[in-house]
C-alpha cells in the first residue's frame, strides 16, 4: 500500500491506549453478570483496533446493560427508554468521523424501541450495536421482557409467560437491508471477541445478540446450555469466523455456514434447542444510508445557521 | 519438372522483383478469404462505434452502439405488451444510425438517433413510428458516437483519462473544501472569543434582526468583559493557518472560482516532462498546505516537532508518494512523430515513475526496418517501446489494437486509474497503404495476426512477471495462428469446408506495398503442390520446397483465389510467430502458476474441508492444546474461557487478577486459603477455576473442603 506524506505525518502522532485506559469507574453491575464480558470484549477490540477515545461513542437507552456508556472512558449518551438507535442515527449523521456502538438490552430495543430496531436494520446506517439479551427486566427487579421464554415466572408474569418468545435473530433477519447478523454467548469470550470485531468491521448496520446470564434474577436460565457443551452450535466458514482448536474442542458441535446464505441462516436462527454462536448474515454490499443521504453538501457556518434561522423563524411570534 | 512449377518455384525463391517481367507489381487487388464476409461494416453489429457517455453516473466511460441500443430496446419495451416487435424496429435504427456515424464527423449520440428515427418514421405505420418515439428517447443519452478511426485512440483515451481526472477532482476539491471550512472555523472560534468580538457592536451585528431592540448589548458586553480571556491562538499558529489558506485558495492543479487551472494534456513528452519540472516547487507547496491543515485540525500540530519536519521536506525531492493527490498528465503522440524526435524524454517520464499517462498511436506496423535489409518490422518500434517499458517494472503498460480498445476498456482504465506512469501503444488501422480495407478491420486483422498482439503489464498485479503480465483478450491464445472455418463453394457448386489460418502474410497482403511478395496462382495450376502457409512454416530454408505456401484471397466479387508468397515474406511469417511464442511463453507462465494455485485451492487442508450440515465436525488436531506444565495439585483457571465476571476477584484480588485481555488467573496461590479456592470455583460463572491440592494440610474444615472440591477437580 502506498501511503501519501500527509497520512504518514498523521500517523506519527498516533497514539495507542492500553486496555485499562478504555476503563472508566467501576462497574455496578451485579457480581457474575455478563455485562462484565461483553465490557471486556468491547475494551479489547477497542485497544486492538487503536480506536481513538475521542472519536468513539457508545450510546445507550435504559436498562442493566444501558449502564455501559457509564464504563468506557470514551464519548457515550446514556439516552431514553427504547431510544437508542434514533440518538445514534443522529450521531451517526451529525458527526460521521466517530465511531458509533449502540449497547442496548432486551425490552429496551425489542419493546418499547422495536420500531426504531425495524427502522434502523432498514437504513442500514454504519453502526455497531450489541443486544444484551438476558430475558429479563433486571434493573427494575425482574419482570418479562419480549424474549423471555413462555412459562417464565416473574414479577408481571406470576402464573408463567403466556407467549412466545420473540426472537430478535429471526426478526432483524427478516427485515428489508438487513447486512450483518451475528450471536455470541457471553460465557464465550474467544467467540464473543472475534464477533464483536466480526461486528466492528463490518461496514454497515451490525447487529449482534449476545446471550447474556442474568445471575440475580435468573441464575439458571442458561444452564443446559452452560453445562452442555453440544448445545452450542458453532457457525464456521472461510467468509466468517473459523473456531481456534481450543474452542472447537471445547465445543464439538460445529457446521459450516456460508454468511452470505439468508435462507440458510434464518433456518439456523430459528432452532430453539442450540444456540448457534458465530455470523449467521453478512453482505457488504448493502448501501449505507449515510451514503445514499449525507450528500456532499458541505455543513458551512452560514449552511447550518440559514437552516437554524429558518426552523427558528417557525416559532416567531411576529408583532400585529 | 513443369514448366509451371518451375516458375513458381523461381517466384518462391526470388520474388516478382527480380524477374523482368513484373518490375512494377500491381497491386494485388484481393483480401484475405477469411475477411470476405466483413466487406459492409456498417450493416454488422461489432463495437464500433463506441458511444462516450458523458454521465457523471453512468457505470463506464463508454459503451457501444450496440449494447446502448440492446439496453434502449429493454427500456422502451419494459411497459409494452409484446416487447418482440421492439426488435425489428430496434435493428433497423441501429443500422441507420451505423450508416449515418460511418459517414462523418463523431456527433451527439441523442442528435443522430432523432435524425435516424426521423427518416426511418416517415415511410413507418403508426404503431411502428409510436415504437421508433420510445427507441429514439431512451437513446437520449448523453454521449458522442465516433467510428473506429484515425482518431479515435487518441478521442477514446483522453475521455477516460478526463472521467478519471474529473472524479479525482472533485475528491480532491471536496478534501480542500472540507480544509478549509474547518481552518475557518478555527479563526472564527478564535475571533469569538477576542475582545473584539465582545464590544456592544460586535454582539449587534451577531444577533440578527429579530428582537435586536429588545436586548441590551451593552449590559451583554460589560457581562463578557468580566469573562477573563483564555485559549487565543498564538501568533505562529495563526500565521500558519492563513498561510495555509493562502496556498489552499490559490492552487491551480484543480479547476476552482478565480484561477486559471494547469493544462495536464500535452502533444509532445518534452512539453510534459518540462511542465512537471516547472510544477514541481507548487506541488510541494500544496501537499505541504493540507499536510498543516490535517494536523491543524486534528489539534496535533506540534511545532517543536513538525516545523523542522516540514522545513526538510520542502527543501528535499518532494515523495512521489505525495503525487497521488495531484492530477496525472496525459501525452498523445504518434510513433512516428515520436521516432523523429527521440525517446528521451519519454524515457525520462517513465524511468522517473512520474503520474503521466502516454498513449503512443501507431498508423503502420508494416514500415520495413530502418536496417535496409528488407525485413519488415511488423510493430517493431512499439515493441521496443513496450519491452523497455516492461523492464522498468514500475510502467503499467499496455498494447492493443483500436479494434480491441473497448474490450480491454477496464484494463485502460485501470492503467488511467494507475498511481505510476503508463504507457498505452496502440494501433490505430488507419493506414494509408492498406488497400480497401476500414481502419477497424485492418486493426482486428493485425492482432489476428499477431502482428500486433494485445498485452497488458500491471505492476501491481502480483510479485512476478508471471502474474504482471497477460496476454488475455487475444484471438484464440493458445495456438500459434487463430484458426477459422472458411465456408465456400468449388467450381462444381460443392459446399466445401476449411480450416483456415490467419497469418501474418494474410495481413500484409492487405497491404499494396507488398503486392510483389505475391503471385496469384491461375486456377489450371492449381493442381501444383501447394500447401497453406501455417503449414510450410517448420521447413528449413534451406531445403528445395516440396510444396510452395499459399494462401486463400478473394476479390471484389468474392471469388477464391490462391496466392503464392515468396521465400522472404514466409521467414517473416516465421519471425513473428516466434516473437508471439515467446510472448506465449511469458504468459503460459502465469497460467501454470494459476493452475498449481488451483490445485492447492481444490485441496484444503482437512481441517478447512465443509462437512456438510449437522455433520460430525472434524476432530481438532491433537497438537492443538498443549498440555500446560504445571505440578500435580497445583490450582488453575481456564484462562481463556475467563468471561470477567469479577466473581473470584471479589473473593480475592490478591490471589485473582486480570490479565492484559482483562481475563483472570492466578497470580499467587499462596495469597490466600484453600477454602477461598473452593468458593471462587464454587462461585465462578463459567465452572473454569481448579481448586487443586490444599498446600496448607492445618487449615480447618479441609474434609469438607476438599469434598466441595471434588466437581471442579
Amino acid at each position: 500500500m502506498t501511503l501519501s506524506a500527509t497520512e504518514c505525518l498523521l500517523q506519527l502522532a498516533e497514539e495507542r491506549h492500553a486496555l485499562e485506559e478504555y476503563q472508566s469507574g467501576v462497574p455496578r453491575w451485579c457480581t457474575g453478570c455478563g455485562d462484565h464480558a461483553i465490557l471486556a470484549a468491547v475494551q479489547r477490540l477497542c485497544r486492538d483496533e487503536g480506536l481513538r477515545p475521542e472519536k468513539t461513542v457508545f450510546v445507550s437507552g435504559i436498562g442493566c446493560s444501558s449502564r455501559f456508556p457509564h464504563y468506557m472512558r470514551t464519548y457515550g449518551f446514556h439516552g431514553i427508554h427504547g431510544r437508542a438507535l434514533p440518538i445514534a442515527e443522529g450521531v451517526r449523521m451529525a458527526r460521521p468521523d466517530l465511531t458509533v456502538f449502540v449497547n442496548t438490552g432486551d425490552g429496551d430495543c425489542c419493546s418499547i424501541g422495536a420500531a426504531h430496531w425495524i427502522h434502523a436494520v432498514r437504513y442500514n446506517m454504519d453502526i455497531t450495536v450489541f443486544l444484551h439479551d438476558n430475558q429479563i427486566y433486571g434493573l427494575t427487579k425482574m419482570q418479562a421482557s419480549p424474549t423471555s421464554p413462555r412459562g417464565l415466572k416473574s414479577n408481571t408474569t406470576p402464573r408463567g409467560a403466556y407467549l412466545e418468545a420473540l426472537q430478535p435473530l429471526t426478526v432483524t433477519l427478516g427485515v428489508q437491508n438487513v447486512s450483518f447478523v451475528a450471536q455470541a454467548a457471553d460465557w464465550i469470550p474467544e467467540s464473543l471477541y472475534e464477533i464483536v470485531k466480526a461486528a466492528y468491521r463490518h461496514r454497515g448496520f451490525s447487529f449482534v445478540r449476545i446471550v447474556q446470564r442474568c445471575p440475580e434474577w435468573l441464575p439458571k436460565q442458561w444452564d443446559p446450555w452452560l453445562h452442555d457443551p453440544k448445545r452450542i452450535l458453532l457457525l464456521a466458514h472461510a467468509q466468517g469466523l473459523r473456531p481456534g482448536p481450543e474452542l472447537a474442542r471445547a465445543y464439538p458441535n460445529q457446521i459450516e455456514h456460508d454468511p452470505s446464505n439468508l435462507d440458510r441462516a434464518r433456518e439456523i436462527a430459528s432452532d430453539a434447542d442450540l444456540i448457534p454462536v458465530g455470523i449467521l448474515y453478512c453482505n457488504p454490499d448493502v448501501p449505507c444510508y449515510e451514503d445514499l443521504q449525507l450528500g456532499t453538501r458541505l455543513r458551512t457556518v452560514d449552511y447550518v445557521r440559514a437552516g437554524l434561522e429558518a426552523e427558528l423563524d417557525k416559532f416567531t411570534v411576529w408583532p400585529q | 519438372m513443369h514448366a509451371e512449377v518451375r516458375s513458381h518455384i523461381a517466384f518462391y525463391l526470388t520474388e516478382k522483383q527480380a524477374l523482368a517481367e513484373a518490375a512494377d507489381a500491381p497491386p494485388l487487388g484481393l483480401r484475405p478469404a477469411l475477411l470476405a464476409r466483413y466487406r459492409d461494416l456498417a450493416r454488422l453489429r461489432y463495437d464500433y462505434p463506441v458511444a462516450l457517455l458523458r454521465e457523471a453516473a453512468a457505470p463506464a466511460a463508454f459503451a457501444p452502439l450496440g449494447a446502448l441500443v440492446a439496453r434502449a430496446v429493454e427500456r422502451a419495451a419494459a411497459a409494452a405488451d409484446d416487447p418482440a416487435r421492439y426488435a425489428a424496429p430496434a435493428l433497423a435504427l441501429e443500422l441507420e444510425l451505423r450508416t449515418l456515424a460511418a459517414r462523418g464527423t463523431p456527433a451527439p449520440l441523442a442528435t443522430l438517433a432523432d435524425a435516424a428515427a426521423g427518416r426511418l418514421a416517415r415511410g413507418a405505420d403508426a404503431p411502428t413510428a409510436e415504437m421508433l418515439d420510445r427507441l429514439r428517447r431512451a437513446l437520449a443519452i448523453d454521449a458522442e458516437l465516433v467510428e473506429c478511426d484515425a482518431a479515435l485512440p487518441a478521442r477514446l483515451v483522453t475521455h477516460l483519462w478526463q472521467s478519471v481526472q474529473q472524479r479525482k477532482a472533485a475528491a480532491f476539491r471536496d478534501v480542500i473544501d472540507r480544509l478549509v471550512l474547518k481552518l475557518g472555523e478555527i479563526l472564527q472560534a478564535d475571533r469569538a472569543r477576542s475582545a473584539a468580538a465582545r464590544t456592544p457592536e460586535a454582539l449587534r451585528a451577531a444577533m440578527g434582526t429579530v428582537d435586536r431592540d429588545a436586548f441590551d448589548f451593552e449590559a451583554m458586553a460589560q457581562l463578557l468583559a468580566r469573562l477573563p480571556e483564555r485559549g487565543a491562538l498564538s501568533s505562529s499558529r495563526r500565521q500558519r493557518i492563513e498561510a495555509t489558506l493562502a496556498v489552499l485558495a490559490a492552487q491551480r492543479f484543480f479547476p476552482a472560482s478565480g484561477v486559471e487551472p494547469y493544462a495536464f494534456r500535452f502533444a509532445d513528452c518534452a512539453d510534459a516532462l518540462a511542465a512537471f519540472r516547472e510544477r514541481l516547487p507548487e506541488m510541494a507547496k500544496l501537499a505541504r498546505a493540507v499536510a498543516v491543515a490535517r494536523l491543524e485540525i486534528e489539534g496535533e500540530y506540534s511545532e517543536p516537532r513538525h516545523d523542522a519536519l516540514f522545513e526538510r521536506i520542502l527543501g528535499a525531492a518532494p515523495d512521489l508518494r505525495a503525487l497521488e493527490l495531484f492530477p496525472h498528465y496525459l501525452v498523445c503522440v504518434d510513433a512516428r512523430a515520436l521516432r523523429a524526435r527521440g525517446h528521451d524524454a519519454l524515457m525520462e517520464l517513465l524511468a522517473g515513475a512520474l503520474p503521466v499517462k502516454v498513449l503512443v498511436q501507431s498508423d503502420d506496423i508494416l514500415e520495413e526496418t530502418l536496417a535496409g535489409t528488407g525485413q519488415v518490422a511488423f510493430g517493431a518500434h512499439a515493441r521496443q517501446l513496450t519491452s523497455m517499458a516492461m523492464g522498468m517494472n514500475e510502467v503499467f503498460v499496455l498494447q492493443a489494437a483500436a479494434s480491441h480498445l473497448v474490450r480491454a476498456g477496464e484494463r485502460l482504465q485501470l492503467a488511467m486509474e494507475y498511481s505510476g506512469p503508463a504507457l498505452v501503444s496502440v494501433f490505430s488501422g488507419a493506414c494509408a497503404h492498406a488497400d480497401g480495407v476500414p481502419p477497424y478491420l485492418y486493426a482486428a486483422a493485425a492482432m489476428e495476426s499477431r502482428a500486433f498482439p494485445a498485452f497488458a503489464f500491471e505492476p501491481v498485479a502480483g510479485p512476478d512477471r508471471a502474474a504482471q503480465f497477460s496476454l488475455a483478450g487475444n484471438p484464440q491464445e493458445a495456438r500459434d495462428w487463430p484458426v477459422h472455418r472458411l465456408d465456400y463453394e468449388d467450381a462444381e457448386h460443392q459446399g466445401v469446408s476449411e480450416e483456415v489460418a490467419f497469418t501474418l502474410a494474410d495481413f500484409v497482403a492487405c497491404d499494396r506495398r507488398y503486392a510483389n511478395h505475391f503471385e496469384r496462382v491461375p486456377r489450371a495450376h492449381w493442381g501444383a503442390p501447394l500447401a497453406p502457409l501455417a503449414q510450410c512454416l517448420d521447413r528449413q530454408a534451406k531445403d528445395l520446397p516440396e510444396k510452395l505456401p499459399c494462401l486463400l484471397m478473394v476479390d471484389d466479387a468474392n471469388r477464391l483465389h490462391k496466392v503464392m508468397v515468396d521465400e522472404r515474406l514466409v521467414r517473416e511469417t516465421r519471425r513473428c510467430r516466434d516473437f508471439w511464442r515467446s510472448l506465449r511463453a511469458l504468459g503460459a507462465r502465469r497460467e501454470r502458476d494459476a493452475a498449481r494455485a488451483g490445485v492447492r485451492d481444490a485441496q484444503p487442508p482437512a481441517a478447512a474441508q465443509a462437512p456438510s450440515a449437522m455433520e460430525a465436525p472434524p476432530a481438532a488436531p491433537e497438537t492443538a492444546a498443549p498440555a500446560t506444565e504445571r505440578p500435580a495439585g497445583d490450582p488453575y483457571i481456564e484462562t481463556a474461557r475467563c468471561s470477567s465476571c469479577d466473581e473470584c476477584i471479589q473473593v480475592n484480588n490478591r490471589m485473582f487478577a486480570y490479565d492484559e485481555n482483562k481475563q483472570a488467573r492466578i497470580v499467587d496461590p499462596n495469597a490466600g486459603t484453600y477454602r477461598q479456592l473452593v468458593e471462587a470455583a464454587e462461585s465462578c460463572q463459567v465452572a473454569i477455576i481448579h481448586p487443586g491440592k490444599p498446600r496448607n494440610p492445618g487449615e480447618p474444615g479441609l474434609e469438607g473442603l476438599l469434598r466441595r472440591a471434588e466437581p471442579f477437580q
